[in-house]
């Protein structure tokens, strides 16, 4: 692997991490399979990128971006909880419309162009820093500042009721919670971060494209079950920085992967995906796979001694 | 104190599997009432209690507790007055979350939940004198998610978690069912320390006759969604569980096969 491929993997790994982030707090925190993110992350790209097109400073051209994401995960919290339609289903209905609404946003284009146009890298390329280090320097500061207080708001007495609400609803409505408010906030709260991260990467690749959000879950949940394979913890800090190491390792690992070449045969960058969905799989199956040999191998030494 | 009028509750209505859970119920409970609710399985007696806590919110009738009408409050609301134990051991804690985190969680009961920090210094050493009370060592285990706690433990701790904040009411939802005949005797005896001293108004399920005749100062029979029998404290002390099968009997001489061997032997 290059060192232009390794500079370029932990970028992305970081941008992405904050999604990845957005997507722990539904999946884990709220045990909420939510499929927005695939749309709120084109929303927030094309909502950046039609500000910074209209003249908006680069970096309060993310305010609007998660603002709308939250707008997005508010609605699919409001589908399941007040409409009482099925979890996944209704975030499957509103990434579809996300849809037609991030065309609407972008002008009815698919994609709009930011060549040229200032983005929030400008400062850091101003100090004179190497070209490869640019993004990662002002990735590392919003990951590290997410992460902070994405640890802080889980030990509030909101994020608490947040957890208790994904681990034990009936308990933490005795316990007077309102778990429909829970619910909608934390989505909101989750997808404000997937449109954080899709501002990012729009003015990262210099576009925003209506397709760029396709599989956005897949690799949110890569990046979480991978931090958790590697750093088993219980501690919430622990538990967050290792959602955005998942998320790095495994960009890491896609890049070895596209320079993988075995007797002409190479994977492609459209063959990701594929690859993506059977890590997860692996990881999701694995543990149990694990503990049932490890009951068998058991129950076999058992039956060995007389 | 607790005031009920005509609560009637279905369902499945207007289907040809509608049942009818409870029968215009009347029921007035005064202030620091300990009362033992006994009857077969479908007899209506969680229903009632889901009905008051607002778990399923009636279709006919009136529930006004300490003078407010509280029909039409959502469950969450109703949480403010209402502290409840379940029948299964694992439904009134958080397993993932540690035992601090879930009596904080307890601590807030029917408050906001703001943006200040979920567990205090301040809390940890009033949580530490508080299970000390239960001698399981769980004061030194606060670290420790709920989740590794026995039956019992975690039935004692949900005990602990509802009262912790004073409930108006107690709703206590056969919530020695689950456990050992034991860990049940313990939990029993916590559940009436709690409830004495503090002058609690409580609303216990049981399945157990015997139970229902050694603890609280009221029974109340029920059968098929209606109250067929209310004995007070006086009575009571008098009847053994003998008597209440030939009450039983008397009520429902159209059914003989009612009463299980698990009410008798619970």
């Amino acid at each position: 692997m290059s060192l232009y491929a390794f500079s370029g993997a932990i970028e992305l790994g970081l941008v992405y991490g904050l999604m990845a982030l957005g997507v722990y707090i539904t999946f884990r925190v709220l045990d909420f399979p939510d499929l927005t993110v695939d749309g709120s992350l084109t929303l927030g790209a094309a909502v950046t990128a039609v500000c910074i097109t209209k003249g908006l400073n680069p970096f309060l051209a993310l305010v609007p971006a998660m603002a709308a994401g939250f707008l997005a995960g508010t609605v699919t919290g409001f589908l399941t909880t007040k409409l009482r339609i099925l979890h996944l289903l209704s975030s499957i209905l509103t990434m579809t419309a996300l849809y037609s609404v991030n065309i609407r946003v972008m002008g009815g284009r698919p994609n709009i162009a930011l060549l040229g146009r200032p983005t929030v890298f400008d400062p850091i390329r101003a100090l004179d820093v190497s070209p490869y280090l640019v993004s990662n320097i002002l990735f590392l500061a919003l990951v590290a500042a997410v992460v902070a207080a994405l640890v802080w708001l889980i030990r509030t007495e909101y994020g608490q009721a947040l957890l208790a609400t994904g681990a034990n609803p009936k308990m933490i409505t005795s316990l007077g919670v309102n778990t429909h408010f829970t619910v909608i906030t934390g989505v909101g709260i989750s997808n404000a971060l997937v449109a954080l991260s899709g501002g990012l990467i729009a003015q990262n690749q210099g576009t925003a494209d209506v397709g760029m959000g396709v599989g956005t879950i897949v690799a949110g949940l890569a990046s979480i079950v991978v931090g958790e394979t590697i750093f088993n913890s219980r501690r919430i800090t622990t538990i967050v920085i290792s959602v955005v190491l998942g998320s790095v390792i495994y960009r890491l690992a896609i890049a070895a992967a596209l320079s993988f070449r075995v007797a002409g045969h190479s994977f492609e960058a459209s063959d990701l995906k594929l690859l993506t969905t059977v890590l997860v799989v692996a990881s999701l199956v694995l543990p149990r796979v694990r503990k049932s040999l490890r009951a068998r191998s058991g129950a076999a030494a058992r039956n060995g001694r007389p | 104190m607790l005031k009920i009028r005509g609560l009637s509750k279905y369902f499945a209505r207007g289907t040809v599997n509608e049942v009818q859970a409870l029968r215009r119920v009347d029921l007035d409970i005064g202030t620091g009432e300990f009362v033992c609710v006994i009857g077969s399985n479908g007899a209506g007696k969680s229903t009632l209690l889901a009905s008051i806590s607002g778990a399923a919110p009636p279709d006919e009738g009136r529930i006004v507790l300490d003078g407010t009408d509280i029909t039409a409050w959502p469950e969450y609301r109703r949480a403010r007055h209402i502290g409840r134990v379940f029948q299964d051991p694992l439904s009134g804690t958080c397993a993932s979350m540690t035992i601090e985190e879930n009596m904080a969680l307890a601590l807030r009961r029917g408050k906001r939940r703001t943006l200040r920090a979920g567990v205090t210094r301040f809390e940890r050493g009033r949580f530490r004198e508080t299970l000390q009370r239960l001698d399981l060592g769980l004061e030194k285990r606060l670290g420790d998610p709920a989740g590794f706690l026995s039956g019992g433990q975690r039935q004692s701790l949900t005990l602990l978690m509802a009262t912790l904040v004073r409930p108006t009411l107690l709703l206590l939802d056969e919530h020695t069912a689950a456990l050992d005949p034991r860990t049940a005797g313990l939990v029993m005896k916590l559940t009436c320390d709690i409830v004495e001293e503090n002058r609690l108004t409580t609303v216990m399920i049981t399945h157990n006759m015997q139970q229902a005749l050694a603890y609280g100062q009221r029974l109340i029979m029920m059968h098929r969604g209606e109250i067929i029998l209310d004995f007070s404290a006086e009575e009571k002390s008098r009847l053994t569980v003998q008597d209440l099968i030939h009450h039983f009997h008397a009520a429902n001489p159209a059914v003989p096969g009612a009463i299980s061997d698990r009410l008798v032997l619970g």
